[in-house]
């Protein structure tokens, strides 16, 4: 009996050992064990699902932005830094000739352009410790890039004057204004610019935002933006589970002319008690990872003896 | 390579892994052509922004130790590919799909197969 005994309890044992290793994968709060640290269902569990119809003038809620398609290219989604057939992430072209999608920049914007050194794939991606990339000393990720890199999950609050963004990825937050106030005339610029938003009508909203200063690159490309800069994006609820967001940009002193970078990018509607993991960038974590990885994998390469 | 590590070899012409799993740092430092097997024991593991990474003592043939560190992406990602702060632990004994730093210098990144203490990681 002892060793019966002992047999069993080293079996629960093993099974509760490999439990983090095995569980760790949850879904939404319908079939998941942990109230916190939630993952996004899979795109499987979406298929088939029918939605009620939208609520009229709502955009809140806890939203799933890793739909499919978007999430691994950098870049403005509309435009990736990717030559056809996704080829060229590894970098090595100094500009963005022959992506699958070209910018109409200016010179001022290909100049711009070029004096940014992103990290991320695409095709002027560079190894990360030679890379400029404002974010890898967690310089804020400003917007509009905060939708045109890493849209994960978000959360919607609205308010009676507000609407407010919550971006999960470095948590940031945004401040949209219903109250039908103006925006600034020459205002101080600000990493999340200045948004004033409405409804042009009950299930599409409209945001127009200025005043970004120019510290932040537009994407993880590495595209450039100026003071000029205006952005709008359209909300659009399609049904209660379904939202969509287009963003355009319009920069004329970095891009002849506007264009559209996110094109009604699909976001489900997740459970009410998804607890988004947090993700902040930490200046000295940075520094470390820089320290320990980033650097050596920058040494050039030693001569054969 | 100089010596010859305990690793296989594995040559592969195509990319093993999809873009999204490297959606924030490219793979410019790396030899994504060729999938290695690196195997050893865990000396520590790190689950922190920017990317989540894991140390590991790999024998080589005339029982050298390298000190190899290999990287995954940052902890939300890895959340959501499974992963968790208990994943690894030192003294784990660890057979993992790499690919290689270009340089010779023994880091690497996660490219897929994980195997911990004789079980496949299977998130």
């Amino acid at each position: 009996m002892p060793n019966r005994l002992a047999i069993v309890i080293s079996a629960l044992t093993t099974v509760l050992a490999l439990s983090p290793v095995l569980g760790a994968q949850t879904g939404t709060s319908q079939t998941k064990q942990e109230k916190w640290n939630n993952v996004p269902p899979p795109e499987s569990a979406y298929a088939g699902k029918k939605s009620g119809p939208a609520p009229r003038r709502d955009l809140s809620g806890i939203w799933d932005g890793t739909a499919p398609g978007g999430k691994g290219i950098n870049g403005a989604k509309e435009y990736p830094a990717v030559l056809p057939g996704g080829k060229g992430i590894d970098g090595g072209q100094p500009d963005e000739r022959n992506i699958v999608h070209p910018l109409p920049y200016t010179a001022l914007g290909e100049a711009a352009l070029k004096a940014n050194h992103p990290s991320g794939p695409g095709v002027r991606t560079v190894p990360s410790a030679l890379s400029n990339d404002p974010l890898d000393s967690c310089d804020p990720i400003g917007f509009p890039q905060m939708e045109l890199y890493e849209l994960d999950t978000i959360e919607i609050i609205q308010t009676a004057n507000q609407v407010v963004y919550l971006n999960g990825f470095y948590g940031n937050y945004r401040t949209i204004w219903t109250d039908g106030r103006e925006l600034p005339k020459d205002p101080e610029p600000r990493w999340n610019g200045y948004s004033v938003g409405k409804w042009v009508d009950d299930y599409t909203f409209v945001v127009q935002t200025i005043g970004m200063n120019e510290k932040t690159w537009l994407d993880h490309a590495g595209r450039p933006h100026s003071d000029a800069l205006r952005v709008e994006e359209r909300f659009h609820r399609v049904d209660h589970d379904h939202m969509e967001l287009t963003v355009i940009i319009d920069d004329p002193k970095m891009y002849a002319q506007p264009w559209v970078a996110v094109n009604k990018y699909p976001l489900q509607l997740l459970q009410p008690d998804f607890d988004i993991p947090e993700l902040l960038c930490s200046p000295s974590a940075m520094a470390d990872y820089n320290k320990q990885v980033a650097s050596t994998l920058a040494k050039p390469k030693p001569p054969k003896n | 390579m100089g010596k010859t590590l305990a690793v296989s070899l594995l040559t592969i012409g195509l990319l093993t892994f999809s873009i999204p799993l490297f959606a924030h740092h490219g793979a410019a430092s790396y030899d994504v052509s060729k999938t290695i097997v690196l195997k050893g024991i865990v000396t520590d593991y790190v689950w922190s922004n920017p990317h989540v990474f894991v140390k590991v003592d790999v024998k080589d043939d005339s029982g050298n130790l390298q000190h190899w560190l290999i990287e995954a992406q940052n902890p939300r990602s890895q959340t959501n590919a499974g992963w968790s702060k208990n994943t690894f632990k030192p003294g784990d004994e660890v057979a993992v799909d790499a690919v290689a730093a270009k340089n010779g210098e023994p880091i690497g990144r996660f490219t897929g197969r994980i195997v911990i203490n004789g079980q496949v990681f299977k998130p």
